[in-house]
């Protein structure tokens, strides 16, 4: 987002005039940018802020209420009585799908990068689940939780696990969607390899002469020159599993589905339950509240993650 | 995050860019005005030829009137709509979704239905009465109705339950008969098993709310029962078995509850079914819940006499047929032919006459969604009974509202 003017004034011999048309240029080539950040992204989001403190219904003049909408969605459970559901659902989302993203997409990385031929070809299919359309994952994955007919059921029946309702059992609602997630981690696994790819041959040859098996090579070499990708992927995994929602949207909504988030509330994600209120419920002013506690949440958690996990590589 | 925030304001901008020209319509001389008219995308290309005949014959028995049709995809509408209002270039007359005729009366966007516009008995009560506002006058006329009736399946269940003993007993039958079958589905505890569950109600003799009085009813034993009835269906319907993809289509239910849309998707792609509909079985009367366009017209119209005007014109007896089938449900003219034929037109007709309008209550969609729905799905799963549910329910309703009695 912060794309300051850095270009012009470097070469101080240049003439005023000659230094002021490079400003001119600068400012012309960072103005579509500037243009677009402004017009939709810098002036809707302080009108959101704006409007988070009224009562406002997209329609009617916003009146003021202060901190109301903040503290009713905190406090009131007649009024938001699933805002505190929303938020456990979406944390446990969280702590299930980004561990889970980040595994399946390190070993990707890991078998990607260990075969001779053919690893554009598995980069390409393994990479598919991202650029699917969301109503296309949402369908392919009713149909394969689906508990008669599900393929997922019917390789845990060839092992003797009895099938399961995935998206009708509250309990399994959550880890049957960071499944999902996992599935579509191909942009981690891209970035993971282009890391494996930036660790010098000769450190694991070395590692390997010195006598370290392969699984020490992972632990000692491998994971730690990983660290600054690693970290990376943690903090944008982290913001993004917080503030899913087209996933859990498909999943649950379509004709004679509910559009209330998976059965009893289980999958009502924080933006899914932002949206209903945004849209459905006719509240725009506590939605955009709504959004700016998700928005000051991932400003912690992401300082917090700054602080507290190891970025450098070692 | 704010992307959807960001996305209506943009849509804001972008209405404005494109609607100031036209929105005041027509200066107040009576040999040219123009009456702007926003509706949902036309659902097929015939849809639009009959909305643009009744367009024609509208500005035919009006000289100098000049109807401008814009047709806006069903998902952004209303989210058009709100921000066109707001921004002041709204239209001055509109299709509404139900459930919003009574928010928008609150806010004052739109205007009350003025008096002797229409005749006692025009429209059917059930639908007329989707556009009352909570002051219990009407702020609008609907377009066309749908709602929900029985689906069997003709070799499970050879002759349709009328009453809810029937019903159980039928369910019970087939599932008796093989276990892999479910006897019905079973509605959930979800936003559409919500909307469906007046219509249960009702056929047991009550309304969920008495808006004028202010008073929930809906944990009153007629409304309990209603929602018992649901609990016992499902012992003889496991969820194993409806949960599967399309288990009626499938044969794998004998009865499900659904609307008219679904009887040309099955007959397309499950043309080995045979089933039919019926009525909703019923305790003490036949009921049914309702959905369906209605039409507002709102408070910064210049044109309000002729707003009205259009909107008795699409819906007198010899438009609104066609109009209903174009929008894709039924005529709410009581003297209007409803296009289409058969056993199954013939229930959902017989149906509509008995629906009973959502309580005009601005809050609805999210105490349908928010707070009935999930006391559904206690009951349904055992967690409580019906009554705990129901109570419980019908309490937080009455704290949100204010209506403490």
């Amino acid at each position: 987002m912060s794309s300051t003017p850095v270009v012009a004034g470097r070469r101080r011999r240049r003439s005023a005039p000659g230094r002021r048309r490079d400003h001119v240029i600068a400012w012309l080539l960072i103005a579509p940018a500037l243009v677009y950040f402004v017009v939709f992204l810098l002036y809707p989001a302080l009108s959101a802020l704006y409007y988070s403190f009224t009562d406002w219904n997209l329609r009617t003049t916003a009146s003021w209420v202060g901190f109301q909408n903040y503290v009713d969605l905190f406090t009131d459970e007649v009024k938001y009585p699933h805002f505190w559901k929303s938020v456990q659902v979406t944390l446990q989302y969280t702590i299930i799908a980004v561990p889970l993203t980040l595994g399946t997409a390190l070993i990707q990385a890991l078998l990607i990068n260990a075969i001779k031929r053919g690893s554009n070809l598995f980069r390409l299919l393994l990479f598919l689940p991202v650029v699917t359309a969301e109503a296309a994952v949402g369908a392919i994955w009713r149909w394969l939780y689906d508990p008669r007919y599900g393929l997922i059921n019917s390789v845990l029946e060839v092992f003797g696990i009895p099938g399961q309702n995935w998206l009708n059992t509250p309990e399994l609602v959550i880890p049957a969607l960071a499944f999902i997630s996992a599935w579509q981690c191909g942009i981690a696994m891209i970035i993971f390899l282009a890391g494996l790819k930036g660790i010098p041959g000769s450190i694991l040859e070395a590692a390997t002469i010195d006598g370290a098996n392969a699984f020490q090579r992972f632990r000692k070499v491998v994971m730690p020159m990983l660290r600054p990708t690693t970290f990376y992927l943690l903090v944008t995994g982290v913001i993004a599993a917080l503030q899913v929602f087209g996933l859990v949207y498909v999943i649950f909504s379509g004709a004679g589905r509910s559009v209330t988030g998976g059965p009893e509330q289980s999958g009502l994600a924080y933006v899914l339950h932002l949206y209903l209120f945004a849209f459905r419920y006719d509240a725009m002013g506590a939605a955009c509240a709504m959004s700016f506690i998700l928005l000051v949440f991932i400003m912690i958690i992401t300082a917090v993650q700054f602080k507290f996990v190891k970025q450098e590589a070692a | 995050m704010s992307r959807a925030i960001a996305a209506a304001a943009v849509l804001a901008f972008a209405l404005t860019a494109c609607g100031s020209g036209d929105s005041g319509g027509g200066g107040q001389a009576a040999e040219s005005r123009t009456l702007t008219y926003w509706m949902y995308q036309d659902r097929t290309p015939q849809a639009g030829e009959v909305v643009e005949k009744i367009r024609k014959d509208f500005e035919k028995a009006n000289p100098g009137v000049t109807v401008k049709i814009v047709k806006i995809p069903k998902d952004d509408f209303n989210t058009k709509l709100g921000s066109a209002i707001s921004s002041k270039t709204g239209p001055d007359v509109s299709t509404l979704d139900q459930p919003l005729v009574s928010k928008y009366a609150k806010d004052g966007t739109i205007v009350e239905l003025p008096a002797g516009t229409v005749s006692e008995g025009t429209y059917f009560k059930g639908a007329y009465d989707t556009n009352l506002g909570t002051d219990g006058k009407y702020y609008g006329l609907p377009l066309d109705q749908t709602g929900v009736a029985l689906f069997y399946n003709k070799k499970l269940v050879p002759t349709p339950p009328t009453t809810w003993d029937e019903m159980k007993a039928a369910s019970e039958k087939v599932h008796a008969a093989d276990p892999n079958v479910a006897g019905m589905v079973v509605p959930k505890g979800d936003g559409y098993g919500g909307w469906m569950f007046p219509g249960i109600v009702a056929g047991n003799g009550l309304e969920m709310a008495d808006v004028a009085s202010k008073k929930i009813l809906f944990d009153q034993p007629q409304a309990v029962e209603a929602l018992q009835l649901w609990v016992d269906l499902l012992k003889s319907s496991p969820r194993k078995i409806t949960d599967s993809d399309q288990p009626f289509q499938n044969g794998l239910a004998g009865m499900m509850i659904s609307g008219p849309w679904d009887v040309p998707t099955i007959r397309e792609q499950f043309p080995e079914l045979d089933f039919s509909v019926a009525p909703l079985p019923y305790k003490t009367e036949p009921a049914g819940n309702i959905g369906g366009e209605n039409a507002v017209v709102y408070k910064t119209s210049p044109n309000q006499d002729l707003a009205w005007k259009w909107l008795t014109f699409i819906t007198n007896e010899t438009n609104n047929g066609p109009l209903a089938d174009a929008l894709g449900g039924f005529p709410v003219h009581t003297k209007a032919t409803a296009v289409g034929s058969g056993p199954e037109h013939e229930a959902f007709l017989a149906q509509l006459k008995v629906a009973h309008a959502r309580p005009a209550v601005p809050e609805w969609i999210q105490i349908n969604d928010e707070i009935i729905a999930p006391a559904i799905e206690s009951a349904l799963l055992g967690k409580m009974t019906a009554q705990e549910a129901l109570t419980d329910a019908a309490n937080k309703t009455r704290s949100l509202l204010g209506w403490n009695s």
